[in-house]
């Protein structure tokens, strides 16, 4: 056979496991992990085709370092986790069984609905990261989304085909509208993003009551105290269990869709001209007025895009979970999806990964929380923690540059 | 209409903005100081959240107040010594550290309270707090309109004034106030004079860590008499508002929170009074709106310190 059509069909056969792969270990189907198992041997094999032995080898060294230090955080947070938790009188080794067994088997459906917010609020702070800029009123963004999703929701009477695509875009583009003042002020004053994204996001929290109250919320009343009705049926997203009858029957397709817009942002990111202009002005501002790049617009855009992703987030959680609006829906997945960002270096197909790890704790806590008692609010601090160790490389530099300071002294 | 006036704009309405203001001044005092030394401080929420728990947490044990303020002030000193180890030692980039130490704090005060008490939400009521210690500053403080907002007031509320006073003194005054700014300013060149720039960026993150002890101290156990989670709501936002829209000056930054304050408290009146008929929500969104307003009009009359938020090595020439 013939190099290039073995090499074809070695890269469709992994394709066509690695895509069954994912939907069932997502849908809590693990054998669908040997699935992606041997679409990996595919994959690798292919490579051994292409590019022989020794380049493979290079290249997963590279990845394994890279890999490195994000694990060694992590185990080091879980350890400093233990620590306190032994501190104050709780069993690290029963808590992590508990935390474990639960986000990673036992309710993983968990893990991956709270994963699902996070990779678009965390996807939408790493584009503004990359342009220099920093989207900490995600939040706010998320809040924008929400409601424009239970109103269409609540208002639209299309077919689901019709629907579902009009009520993501609307979505998207009331959360670009509301990063529109903030970024103009960032351009025209210099007001920093910091400030005006956050007042936004807190203006929005504080305001929505409003529209909850004008949609079938009544806070006297008992059973749905500050929630809006529910969404017509043909606005939600369909669920898992539709294709596969043993999932979890909350898990929807929002997972899907957040996968595909972190691989989205990817393109973008690395593939095309706004892409590269967006990197080259966070990279260097002067640098890229040099080149002719208008940074005040690549500003924009890149607020806007960010807002715009943030907003998906919040419509995706309302036409696929909640399939309504709650008052006090305040998961923070703003200031997670910040903290996955950082985590993932503001990689998108890292966030994917980083943002299933944050679903896990959490998912996990609630878990550990019920069953062995240990407060999962240890899960915020060893998250915190495992952050701070993520830059760790600072600390490496730090510790480097005194040995070499003392090696000159001496 | 002009007897409506008359309820909303009464002398208690000024008395009211001082206290509302207090926090916001103090935190911005400090937002002030540590960005003239040339770091941004994004983590000042954080900083006030872990105040505000550890007054609240050692007044209750101990039933003192005053101890409480103290666990409140060496609590949120500890936290900001880790932010400036994050920012000045490990050279991680200050808005970074700052939204990490933001979200280590909201973990710390929900994992302690549910070690200290086992509840969540409300920690346990103080049985005397700074409120019960109210004093009237004799002769001034029986001052018509005057007296009762700035001479009859509870301790917090005169530290904040004594704080302003003390930074305007210090920053045009003294050897250290011209440290601090010419660490903010040209730090290579303060650095040519034989100064530690990552010395003067400690102190400058430890004072800010000491006024947002106290502003956290503020919000638990002097308006209040216990620790609530996410108590800070915004407030050390709103400071890093109220520092650049006062020019990065002490006066300013006083102005400024005291227009917060000012706004806050028309809320809190208008809502109260009923006499517009719209949801109270609208005036709730007031003080947000606000900062950005004042973020936006205020901001190009100044200038931020030239090294604000800029990583100091001596390998790296400064910049």
């Amino acid at each position: 056979m013939k190099k290039p059509v073995l090499q074809a069909g070695l890269l469709t056969a992994a394709l066509l496991m690695a895509l069954p792969g994912v939907v069932l270990y997502l849908a809590s189907y693990f054998w669908g992990a040997w699935l992606l198992l041997g679409a990996l041997c595919m994959l690798t094999a292919e490579r051994l085709l292409t590019r022989g032995p020794a380049e493979v080898g290079v290249q997963a060294r590279a990845l394994l370092a890279k890999a490195a230090m994000p694990v060694e955080g992590i185990c080091l947070a879980l350890l400093i986790g233990a620590a306190i938790m032994a501190v104050t009188g709780h069993d690290p080794i029963s808590s992590y069984g508990a935390l474990f067994y639960g986000g990673l088997v036992k309710n993983w459906d968990v893990s991956v609905l709270n994963a699902t917010p996070l990779i678009f609020t965390a996807l939408a702070v790493a584009v503004a990261f990359h342009g220099g800029l920093f989207n900490i009123g995600a939040e706010g963004q998320y809040y924008v989304g929400v409601i424009v999703a239970t109103w269409l929701g609540l208002m639209l009477r299309l077919p689901p085909i019709l629907s579902l695509p009009l009520i993501f875009l609307a979505g998207a583009l009331a959360g670009a509208l509301a990063n529109v003042i903030p970024a103009w002020l960032k351009v025209r004053t210099g007001a920093h993003e910091v400030v005006t994204t956050m007042m936004f996001a807190y203006a929005v929290a504080t305001l929505s009551p409003i529209f909850i109250r004008a949609h079938g919320g009544d806070p006297s009343m008992t059973d749905h105290p500050g929630a809006t009705d529910t969404i017509l049926q043909q606005s939600q997203l369909p669920v898992f269990k539709s294709v596969l009858p043993l999932a979890n029957y909350r898990l929807h397709f929002g997972i899907l869709i957040a996968i595909v817009l972190a691989l989205l942002v990817r393109f973008l990111l690395s593939r095309t001209n706004l892409g590269f202009k967006i990197r080259a002005t966070g990279f260097n501002p002067t640098a890229a007025r040099m080149q002719g790049i208008s940074v005040a617009g690549i500003t924009m855009a890149s607020l806007l895009i960010s807002g715009a992703i943030a907003a998906l987030s919040g419509v995706t959680q309302v036409v696929g979970l909640d399939h309504r609006m709650y008052q006090n829906l305040s998961a923070g997945y703003g200031w997670n999806g910040i903290s996955v960002a950082l985590l993932a270096r503001n990689n998108p197909v890292a966030i994917i990964f980083a943002s299933l790890l944050w679903g896990t704790l959490d998912a996990g806590g609630q878990y550990m929380a019920r069953t062995v008692q240990t407060p999962n609010a240890i899960i915020e601090i060893i998250k915190g923690v495992i952050l701070f160790l993520m830059l760790a490389e600072y600390l490496w530099t730090w510790l480097s540059a005194r040995l070499r300071r003392q090696r000159v002294a001496a | 209409m002009m007897q409506a006036l008359a309820m909303i704009f009464t002398p208690q309405l000024l008395e009211a903005t001082i206290r509302l203001s207090t926090p916001v001044t103090l935190a911005s005092i400090g937002a002030m100081v540590c960005e003239r030394t040339g770091v941004t401080n994004i983590a000042m929420e954080g900083i006030m959240l872990m105040g505000a728990f550890f007054a609240a947490a050692v007044g209750y044990a101990t039933g003192s107040p005053w101890l409480g303020l103290l666990g409140g002030i060496a609590g949120g000193m500890a936290f900001s010594l880790l932010f400036a180890w994050a920012a000045v030692t490990l050279h991680i980039n200050h808005v970074v550290a700052g939204a990490i130490m933001n979200i280590l704090a909201f973990g710390f005060t929900r994992y302690f309270m549910n070690v200290f008490y086992h509840i969540q939400g409300t920690s346990p009521a103080l049985p005397v707090t700074l409120h019960n210690y109210k004093y009237a500053v004799p002769l001034l403080g029986s001052l018509p309109v005057i007296g009762p907002a700035f001479f009859n007031q509870t301790p917090i509320v005169y530290m904040s004034l004594v704080a302003v006073i003390a930074w305007a003194w210090i920053l045009a005054r003294t050897r250290l106030g011209l440290s601090v700014l010419a660490a903010g300013e040209h730090p290579m060149a303060y650095e040519t004079l034989g100064r530690s720039v990552p010395r003067i960026r400690y102190f400058g993150v430890l004072m800010s860590g000491l006024l947002c002890g106290i502003a956290g101290s503020f919000l638990s156990i002097e308006n209040s008499n216990s620790f609530t989670e996410g108590m800070t709501d915004g407030r050390g936002f709103i400071a890093l508002a109220a520092n650049i829209a006062g020019g990065w000056r002490p006066l300013g930054c006083f102005l400024s929170s005291f227009f917060f304050g000012f706004v806050d408290a028309l809320q809190l009146r208008v809502q109260s009074s009923g006499l517009l008929r719209i949801p109270s929500e609208i005036f709730l969104v007031f003080p947000y709106v606000a900062t950005i307003a004042a973020v936006a009009g205020l901001v190009r009359g100044s200038r931020p310190p030239a090294a604000v938020g800029k990583d100091f090595t001596i390998e790296g020439e400064g910049d």
